[in-house]
């Protein structure tokens, strides 16, 4: 499959009053068309700098010191911001954590969801379709709707139609569930993805939730320290996670333990960075660090038929596989 | 209901360690650092003009009357032949002064009922909002009118009328601040500990409404400064022989035909003085408050 | 069983009334309510939002009186919390504004103790050994809050809380605006003073996975009710109240779960 996002070894600094801080430092990842990926990360990791970047939806004060994000071979770096407004609106669709924050509190939901179509204009008739499609189940008075009277699941599905409506080659959803009930946020993952699906588009999916990404993504992407430190395909990272920042988050976060088992935290705290690292960003917490591993940034390299950054990634993989006895 | 880490890259990327406290300084743009510097030249002339050599103010017929400016005055002279320049700096004295005295007193006054309003609530808090609401609503011309008929014109009066009119400014901005301080989560763990309502008002609410009156501070000054000036223009302010700049415009007023330095001087001091405070005002502003909008790229 | 319950909640409702009397509006915060935290125990407390959760634990802290019912503390009637200082104390959810930004970090973890009266050396002492007890560096007295991470603030504020060794303390979203590898430092630090300390206390949280985690027992709530109460073992499996089941299956999917080791409970670092 072509890779119809590739991000090579980009690096984005922003500028501020205190110094420079580092959001991506030297990211790579080629972005298969028509999956559906999931990109995984804690604060400070990059990851929704990185979905932005596919945007260029970028604050002002952020520089790019190197690297590349491409488009289909087209830089998004070099397109003048007409062009770029352009690209955003014919390939890609939107939708972010807060769908209050999304919509205009002044229209009505069936005039934004028309505007959304740009210059095509839909009929009534479209627009409940769209609606219904989305699992929207009183279609008519959502469209009559003003955003404050829909609930946060319902403004949601309308946001995602709206990001739909052009038919998006990408679709960038950055947290998307976040501000939702457990209870519904399921719901709208699986609708999220089914309209991906239905149009066509390479969904890619940010959240610092892993059973969110686990339930909708083929693949995924572990970012950390402005990096992809581990990409493949989901349902092996999870069950086998071959870096150990990826083995350590999933063994520390609460959700599948046995009980009364105490979690094993991942000591100290994400880092932030002022620079370009010097070895691995990871190391002052990672249980295999070695030497080099503050010294030389760790090469991608396939192990398992994933891409991951690590000295010992083999090493690494082989703790994943052991499965010690449980205790009761 | 946000769980977890931050999506817009701005907090996304906030380093551990930056505090809104500590580049204050930094921030301060050209644009507000000029008007600082322009502020502090004019006050200091205000202040300290009166000791170097450029005449007594009040001493009449020194030159020729209404003549214009020239290298032995300045800014010429008055209809009593009187040196201007000495005039107008004590113009700007004055005008600094009464409005300065007015809002740092109401600025005092002010806070305190706008935090207890807002932390007791209920229905003197209402009362207190439609009370701010209609002396904000008073146009304080009409107001000074008022005043000066029930207690004759002069500063004292024209005091209260920048009181009355700038009270309801820090009370509806103190309050706003105060609520959304209350609810906060140190402020609780305050009151769960036992804390007393004056420890929780001077400790934890005070401190963290303070920034936010400062600068509202300036702007009240400048408001304070627009009405003293207008009042005094009309007569129902300063008082010869005291002079403001307001006061020294109403006499230029009547001469500007023949003497257009006096108002061209006296106007031109006036509205230097304003904008350099709604300047430096702007910059505080944008200083303190840590939610900068950005463009994008 | 209310036989020896620190906090005692009976058929606790909170009911807002709003608006003029010919359009009242009337929102059931809780409805009927009824809780009992034996001491020594951590109960769970989950629901979505709007599920009044965090009206129970303001309830259970005597900020807010019930419109009916009775609530009880150590068997007498909820006083004001200027009543009880020092015997309860409370850990919320945003790191950013845990601490007082104008005031050290020292002055805002000792505050409990400074209400109580206590004398300044006394007070320096027992905030150094506060923070060492929740993994923090004494020299962290003299900073301000801006200069600590959030997970930091948390500990802090957790620090401070336990300060005058309450009886009970309510945690209302403690560990949500935290980073997951943060997050079980959080849980198991919590875990462990409870453990040594014998507090009670009263986890709130949206999140099953982390509440099952900490509690001893675990209610669910939905609008207002309390839907379902068992022990947090059974959360753990299926439960069997459809709700609950809603809120479990929500977790993550064990077949993309890591074959994961199970440890003995000995040392939480």
């Amino acid at each position: 499959m072509t890779a119809i996002v590739s991000v090579r070894d980009l690096a984005l600094d922003y500028v501020t009053g205190d110094g420079i801080v580092r959001a991506l430092d030297g990211a790579d990842l080629e972005v298969p068309e028509g999956v559906a990926l999931g990109v995984v990360g804690e604060s400070g990791s990059g990851k929704s700098t990185l979905g932005l970047a596919v945007g260029r939806l970028l604050p002002g004060n952020l520089r790019r010191s190197g690297g590349d994000l491409t488009i289909r071979g087209r830089s998004v770096f070099a397109c003048s911001p007409e062009e770029m407004r352009r690209l955003r609106r014919d390939l890609m669709g939107f939708v972010f954590q807060n769908p209050m924050q999304a919509l205009d509190p002044t229209m009505r939901v069936g005039a934004q969801l028309a505007l959304a179509h740009g210059d095509a204009r839909p009929g009534r008739e479209a627009l409940i379709g769209e609606l219904d499609r989305v699992g929207l189940r009183e279609p008519e008075r959502v469209l009559r709707s003003y955003p404050h009277e829909l609930s946060g699941g319902m403004a949601q599905r309308v946001v995602i139609a709206m990001a739909i409506a052009r038919k998006p080659q990408i679709l960038i959803a950055d947290e998307p569930t976040a501000s939702l009930d457990a209870t519904i946020r399921d719901q709208v993952l699986k609708v999220l993805l089914a309209q991906s699906r239905a149009v066509g588009a390479t969904m890619l999916l940010l959240s610092h939730e892993l059973h969110v990404v686990a339930r909708v993504c083929e693949m995924v992407a572990v970012m950390y320290g402005g990096r992809v430190v581990e990409f493949g395909v989901a349902a092996r990272v999870f069950r086998r996670p071959v870096h150990p920042y990826t083995r350590a988050l999933l063994r520390a976060a609460p959700g599948h333990e046995p009980r009364r088992m105490i979690l094993k935290p991942i000591p100290g705290m994400p880092p932030v960075l002022r620079g370009p690292s010097q070895g691995c960003a990871f190391a002052p917490r990672c249980d295999l660090a070695a030497p080099i591993c503050t010294t030389s940034r760790p090469p991608a390299r396939m192990v398992d038929g994933r891409q991951v950054l690590c000295h010992f990634a083999e090493a690494s993989l082989a703790l994943s596989e052991r499965v010690e006895e449980a205790v009761p | 209901m946000s769980v977890g880490a931050e999506t817009l890259p701005t907090s996304a990327a906030r380093p551990v360690g930056v505090g809104p406290r500590r580049r204050r300084a930094a921030r301060f743009d050209a644009l507000s650092r000029g008007a600082l510097v322009l502020l502090i030249i004019i006050v200091l002339i205000g202040t300290f003009g009166h000791f170097l050599p450029i005449g007594d103010p009040e001493e009449i017929a020194v030159g020729p009357r209404l003549s214009p400016p020239s290298w032995e005055f300045l800014l010429g002279t008055d209809e009593l032949g009187r040196s201007f320049l000495p005039r107008v700096v004590h113009g700007i004295r004055t005008t600094f002064l009464v409005s300065a005295m007015a809002v740092l007193a109401t600025a005092f006054i002010g806070t305190i009922v706008g935090m207890l309003s807002a932390y007791f609530g209920g229905f003197v808090d209402t009362l207190v909002m439609r009370l701010a609401d209609v002396m904000f609503a008073f146009p304080a011309i009409v107001l000074g009118l008022l005043v000066s008929a029930l207690l004759g014109p002069g500063i004292f009066p024209a005091v209260l009328v920048i009181s009355f009119v700038t009270l309801p400014l820090f009370v509806r901005l103190v309050r706003a601040v105060t609520l959304s301080v209350a609810g906060r989560e140190f402020v609780v763990a305050a009151e769960v500990a036992g804390a007393s309502t004056a420890r929780i008002l001077v400790l934890h609410l005070l401190p963290n409404v303070s920034g936010a009156v400062v600068v509202q501070l300036t702007y009240a000054l400048s408001i304070g400064m627009l009405v003293e000036s207008g009042l005094s223009f009309l007569g129902l302010g300063t008082q010869p022989p005291d002079a403001s700049l307001g006061s020294l415009l109403r006499l230029g007023a009547v001469y500007v035909g023949i003497a257009p330095w006096l108002v061209m001087s006296s106007g031109l001091l006036l509205a230097l003085s304003i904008a350099s405070v709604n300047l430096t005002g702007d910059g505080l502003r944008d200083a303190i408050d840590p939610l900068r909008g950005r463009a994008l790229q | 069983m209310t036989s020896d319950a620190i906090i005692s909640l009976q058929r606790v409702s909170v009911t807002y009334r709003s608006g003029p009397a010919w359009n009242r509006r009337v929102v059931h915060a809780v409805r009927g309510v009824d809780i009992a935290i034996p001491r020594g125990t951590i109960l769970g407390l989950v629901g979505e939002s709007g599920s009044g959760k965090t009206t129970v634990g303001r309830l259970c802290l005597g900020l807010l009186p019930p419109t009916e019912g009775a609530v009880l503390f150590d068997h007498a009637p909820m006083p004001k919390p200027r009543a009880i200082k020092g015997r309860a104390a409370v850990v919320l959810q945003q790191p950013e504004w845990a601490l007082n930004p104008r005031l050290r970090v020292g002055t805002s973890v000792a505050e409990p103790l400074t209400v109580l009266g206590i004398a300044k050396a006394e007070r320096l002492e027992r905030a150094r050994e506060a923070l060492s007890q929740v993994g923090l560096d004494p020299s962290l007295l003299t900073r301000y809050p801006h200069e600590l991470s959030g997970g930091q603030r948390q500990r802090a504020s957790i620090a401070r809380a336990l300060i005058t060794d309450p009886s009970f303390v309510v945690f209302d979203e403690a560990v949500s605006a935290l980073d997951v590898s943060v997050q079980t430092q959080i849980l198991n630090l919590i875990r462990s003073l409870q453990e040594t300390r014998a507090f009670s206390a009263l986890f709130i949280s949206h999140d099953l996975a982390a509440t099952r985690y900490v509690a001893d027992r675990i209610a669910v709530m939905r609008l207002g009710e309390i839907v379902d109460t068992a022990d947090a073992d059974r959360f753990y499996s299926l439960p069997e109240h459809p709700y609950s089941r809603e809120l479990w299956s929500t977790l993550m999917p064990a077949d993309l779960a890591p074959e994961i080791a199970a440890r003995p409970a000995e040392t939480l670092s």
